[in-house]
């Protein structure tokens, strides 16, 4: 029953920012004195999305497209200018005391810990915070610990761990009043990719034992390949994709990759006949063709050349959200 | 309602336990602190030696009542910095930095939390003491000194400490405005600076001034005046009154402000 | 030249984004010297008198000390002594510009914004309290003002930049500062005039240069000051002191900072 309801229901979610204008020069800066001009940006652009209980989605999108902005409203950081959000039945900006102690946000790029002591004297403040049972704190510590590899850690200030070592510390305070939300912010930010590594398989490890609703943004398409099976991809404040992510390249790529290794060495340069060529040399070619015009294209070079190999493969999904962000231009 | 209480008085304690262990890490600072303190005591007490050097009353109050209220802002802002002070003095880093995100997540009230977030018994310890002795020596010096009023004299001190929490509220809200809280700390400090001097030296406007918008003249002076045998029933209540309606106001305030937060994004 | 001029503006601009945190400090010190104007009227009301000061006198005191705070008093410290403890100061290792004359331009540039603030707030102020204040008699006398003004400033920021590079050598040093700042202003007469002030302290406060910053404009301001052009001379000896103290302490500092690391 609980499963079929969803988590997080969002509504048309607007927020916009103001932004003062300067104009530059001293005769500017004496006229900024008593005026200045105001414009507004649209940081989230009436976005609609709603997710399950237990998904695991990841947000897609450049720099300033507005996810962390949004993952602030689902958090009531931030309150926005329109629209509704519902989590676990709470609105986000009502604060409510039993919302926040049903779910917990992990930015990247920002610390809770106290820098100068160990972190479990973070955790320690974090029980009392979220007032949790001492004994159900043990346990939650102890299992954590163990996932994270963390016990040599636990007794070590903050300013002498490592930036991998602190997340994982980071991700331990966060979780230990067990939220049945998670809110991910470039949990990998900046680390080395053996970190990004362990914290990945973390949080699938923890979602999948947990059920915990996470959201995660990430500027890694490794993250989300690995960990998310929907996307929402985010562009310029509004959500241009909400679906599978084996989906996204059907969607938006209307081409696949073909590749072949000539048998015999061929004429370095390509026939004129054949249209979309990427690379073409003496023994191998690589070329990019509509859907569509794949069999016949196929047909026609294996006709036509002696051919060790061919392969016909998708468009990387990485080049895929490029494509997409690059294609998408502001809506103004 | 008694359990929430309980449970905030539990969570103040083990802020101030945590802000122990990281002062013991930096207690060479400690003793430097403490002389800073004295040193700023001292030229207060200077002021006020060199202005009676020229004059004998201030509003009616002698040298030695003079002292009572120096000694007075020096204790309520030592019970300042054990409660509230220093987190509203590093907000506008939290906001800077976007660590006031926190604040807004977890399960306790804000204005709580980031009052509990630095508590510090070390950092104006020197001023807490410093304040105790020239009561004491100002006490000593009356002519018509009164015990009785001491348990009264410490409930008028809590009653300034939730004023002065009140108006530090009502000033810090702006920062989600100003970005910088340095400048409004500039006031608060000027608040506390100026109560030292009586009530009385107002008139006019600017005793409503001083006691409804800018309730600088009840922090000392009420306290200081039970002590000094010359407190009127009327003064008390109205301090009270004057407590509960920042304290009140103050919250409310906070609590509107914190709609304007734009969380720094990086 | 050109280089400190590009700083100047820029900095101007930075003060621009600020324009609401420096209104606000103005009214925090809007508020001192109300409770001070309080204080005073209510002891000449009373009958009695400090020193030689009519009580018109001790208005135009307080008021001038609200303005010379805004305009004259530098604050550069806080930020030069961060820039030294988080390490940002190596910039002018590697760049082309001199910090002495760097921070010189940054300090100017902010207390002319701030000036032009205050004049406005004490504009204001003045035409209230109009019956109330005392105003110089002749020219000269407000000629010498803006000379004093301009020494203060001078030596004001000269001893703000010498608390500043203290952080070379102590780390942490902000309530420090503060103290030495406190001091440096008390001597400088901005809570009390300084001739109010014992006999032995007052010798000593007119022997050391902080007076010029605050105390020596004003008395110039109120025609008490006897002897102006000496006190212009001896300020102008101090100022050239001190800068050759300074350059000498900078270069020991920047030497410890190379050495030490950051």
């Amino acid at each position: 029953m609980r499963s079929c309801m969803p988590a997080i229901d969002v509504k048309n979610l607007t927020k916009t920012f103001k932004i003062h204008q300067k104009e530059t020069g001293l005769k500017g800066s004496l006229k900024a004195l008593f005026w200045r001009e105001t414009i507004f940006k649209e940081a989230v652009k009436s976005a609609s999305f709603s997710i399950l209980e237990g998904e695991l989605v990841g947000f897609l999108g450049p720099n300033g497209a507005g996810k962390t902005t949004l993952l602030k409203m689902l958090s009531g950081i931030l309150y926005p200018t329109s629209g509704q959000v519902s989590v676990l039945g709470y609105t986000p900006w009502d604060r409510n005391r039993d919302y926040q102690r049903q779910f917990a946000i992990v930015m990247g790029q920002k610390n809770q810990l106290w820098w100068d002591l160990p972190p479990s004297e973070s955790f320690l403040l974090n029980r009392d915070i979220y007032g949790i049972n001492p004994n159900v704190f043990q346990r939650t510590i102890d299992e954590m610990v163990d996932l994270l590899d963390l016990k040599e850690l636990l007794n070590i200030p903050v300013r002498q761990l490592s930036l991998g070592q602190r997340m994982k510390c980071e991700l331990v305070a966060s979780l230990l009043h067990q939220p049945r939300v998670l809110f991910l912010d470039e949990p990998t930010i900046g680390l080395d990719v053996i970190s990004q590594e362990k914290i990945r398989s973390f949080i699938q490890e923890y979602n999948r034992l947990k059920k915990t609703t996470v959201l995660l943004t990430s500027h890694y398409m490794q993250d989300v390949e690995q960990l998310c099976k929907r996307v929402l991809v985010i562009n310029h404040g509004g959500i241009v994709y909400d679906g599978a992510l084996s989906a996204l390249s059907e969607r938006y790529v209307d081409h696949k990759v073909i590749k072949i290794r000539f048998s015999s060495a061929q004429d370095a340069n390509p026939p004129s006949t054949l249209e979309s060529v990427v690379e073409w040399d003496a023994s191998h070619a690589v070329l990019k063709v509509q859907k569509k015009e794949v069999a016949r294209i196929t047909h026609q070079l294996l006709g036509q050349y002696a051919i060790d190999d061919l392969s016909v493969e998708e468009v990387e999904i990485e080049e895929v959200i490029r494509r997409i962000f690059e294609e998408q231009p502001p809506q103004t | 309602m008694k359990q929430t209480v309980f449970r905030y008085f539990a969570l103040y304690l083990s802020f101030l336990s945590h802000n122990l262990k990281n002062e013991m890490i930096y207690r060479a600072n400690f003793l430097i602190d403490i002389c800073i303190d004295i040193f700023f005591m001292g030229v207060n007490v200077i002021f006020f030696k060199i202005l009676y050097g020229n004059i004998e009353t201030v509003g009616g109050w002698n040298f030695h009542q003079t002292l009572i209220l120096v000694g007075s802002v020096g204790i309520v802002r030592e019970m300042a910095y054990l409660t509230f002070r220093k987190g509203f003095l590093e907000l506008g880093e939290y906001v800077r930095t976007g660590n006031f995100d926190v604040m807004l997540t977890s399960p306790v009230a804000t204005s709580a939390h980031l009052a509990f977030r630095h508590v510090s018994l070390t950092e104006s310890f020197g001023e807490g003491v410093m304040g105790i002795i020239l009561v004491g020596y100002g006490f000593a010096h009356l002519d018509a000194a009164s015990w009785i009023g001491i348990p009264f004299y410490i409930l008028m001190l809590l009653n300034s400490l939730v004023i002065y929490y009140g108006f530090c509220l009502l000033v810090n809200s702006l920062v989600f405005w100003l970005v910088k809280s340095q400048e409004l700390n500039t006031v608060v400090y000027y608040f506390m600076n100026t109560a030292r001097f009586p009530r009385e030296i107002y008139h006019g406007l600017g005793k409503g001034l001083f006691t409804f918008i800018i309730p600088s003249s009840l922090i000392a002076t009420t306290p200081a005046a039970i002590l000094v045998g010359r407190a009127e029933t009327d003064i008390i209540f109205l301090s009270i009154g004057v407590a509960i309606s920042f304290l009140t106001i103050g919250l409310l305030f906070w609590n509107w402000s914190i709609h304007f937060y734009s969380s720094a994004s990086s | 030249m050109q280089k400190y001029w590009t700083v100047f503006q820029v900095n101007w601009q930075n003060a621009l984004q600020y324009r609401g945190p420096t209104f606000v400090s103005i009214l925090g010190n809007l508020l001192h010297i109300s409770v001070l104007l309080y204080l005073w009227n209510a002891i000449y009301s009373g009958g009695q008198q400090l020193g030689n000061y009519k009580l018109s006198d001790l208005i135009t005191y307080y008021v001038l000390q609200l303005m010379i705070n805004s305009m004259v008093l530098s604050y550069i410290s806080w930020d030069l002594g961060n820039q030294i403890n988080d390490g940002t100061f190596s910039n002018f290792l590697v760049k082309p510009l001199n910090p002495l004359y760097y921070w010189f331009v940054i300090n100017l540039s902010g207390k002319l914004f701030e000036g032009l603030m205050i004049l406005v707030v004490g504009g204001i102020l003045s035409s209230l309290l109009i019956n109330h204040i005392s105003i110089p008699s002749n020219g000269t006398t407000l000629l010498y003002f803006m000379l004093s003004l301009i020494l203060g400033g001078i030596l004001a920021f000269e001893f703000d930049f010498a608390v500043g590079i203290l952080a070379f050598w102590l780390v942490k040093i902000h309530s420090f500062k503060y103290m030495l700042q406190y001091g440096m202003f008390f001597l400088a007469g901005a809570l009390l005039p300084l001739d109010l002030f014992p006999e032995g302290f007052q010798k000593l406060a007119n022997m050391l240069p902080f007076r010029f910053l605050i105390y020596f404009p004003i008395q110039v301001f109120l025609e008490k000051e006897a002897q102006p052009i000496e006190g212009f001379l001896i300020a102008t000896v101090w100022i050239v002191v001190i800068y050759i103290l300074l350059q000498f302490g900078l270069r020991r500092g920047i030497k410890h900072y190379e050495a030490v690391g950051t």
